[in-house]
């Protein structure tokens, strides 16, 4: 039975991740488009998003879109194969109930 | 890390709540604007056909160009929050498909010859819709639905209320637009 992720069950980061893998491989999401959809504070993402990183499950890729600064951020093929793993021990537990 | 059932299945549900905000949010973002910026355009449009007849060409070319700039604005303002390799491709197939449409859209007004503007009118609007339908059959079933309902639209005030054709596309046809791409914005 695979195991609990630890770094990814915080409730934010869960869900940061859950965004991240609906969308197709390789595909970027706006670093605001992201805070919009998870109804948090730039503060609070950008911090999950940090740890998220040093853990090598997501990529923030920074560059200029009509010369203004944009943050895009995706899930890395780790991060994904990881995120799969931590819902199949979800589920686990609760069969288990 | 030990956690127990219920705290498994409030993660579970909360996974699955945002996946589908996700998959909800990227589907709807180009409907909206669609909508939108075709509504302005019929509303205003349609409703000086009806009243203004005589300057209703110039309205048109102004609306057509107005449309089609805002719609390439927003659009590109849209379509920048998330940024994937295959939609940049499927957007140089698309911009052609609708480059051939209005080829075909040109070429059957040219050998059906209608007889009066409204025919044109109805000719133009149901090779849009079907332009819209299929590219939203092939991108995602989401956006296939409400070009349907505008058809019927057309259809019956083609036949039933000639008349009062432009009145009722400018009003039901764009205010509806608006109103729906309104609601996808904010609600759904």
């Amino acid at each position: 039975m695979a195991d609990l992720n630890e770094i990814i069950h915080q409730p934010v980061r869960l869900r940061i991740m859950a965004a991240l893998v609906t969308l197709k491989d390789g595909d970027e999401v706006d670093f605001t488009y992201l805070r919009d959809l998870l109804d948090v504070t730039d503060g609070n993402l950008g911090a999950h998003l940090r740890k998220l990183e040093e853990a090598e499950y997501i990529t923030v890729n920074k560059v200029f879109v009509e010369r203004k600064p944009r943050t895009y951020v995706s899930a890395t093929a780790e991060g994904r194969q990881v995120f799969r793993e931590h819902v199949a021990a979800l589920e686990a537990i609760l069969k288990s109930k | 890390m030990n956690i127990t059932p219920n705290e498994a299945e409030e993660a579970l549900a909360a996974i699955q709540q945002i996946e589908q905000k996700t998959r909800h949010a990227i589907a709807s973002s180009g409907s909206y604007i669609t909508l939108i910026v075709t509504g302005i355009v019929w509303l205003i449009g349609f409703v000086c056909t009806q009243f203004l007849p005589e300057i209703s060409p110039y309205i048109w070319i102004g609306l057509s160009i107005f449309g089609s700039v805002l719609g390439a604005i927003w659009g590109f303002r849209i379509g920048s929050r998330v940024r994937s390799p295959a939609n940049t491709a499927m957007a140089k197939r698309a911009g052609l498909f609708w480059l051939f449409l209005v080829f075909y859209c040109v070429a059957t007004i040219a050998v059906v010859q209608p007889t009066d503007g409204k025919q044109i009118t109805v000719l133009v609007i149901l090779f849009a819709l079907i332009g819209h339908l299929s590219l939203g059959l092939l991108l995602s079933f989401s956006a296939v639905w409400w070009p349907l309902p505008i058809t019927g639209l057309v259809l019956v005030s083609y036949f039933l209320l000639p008349d009062l054709f432009y009145l009722w596309m400018g009003v039901l046809g764009g205010g509806g637009m608006i109103a729906l791409g309104l609601y996808i914005r904010y609600k759904w």
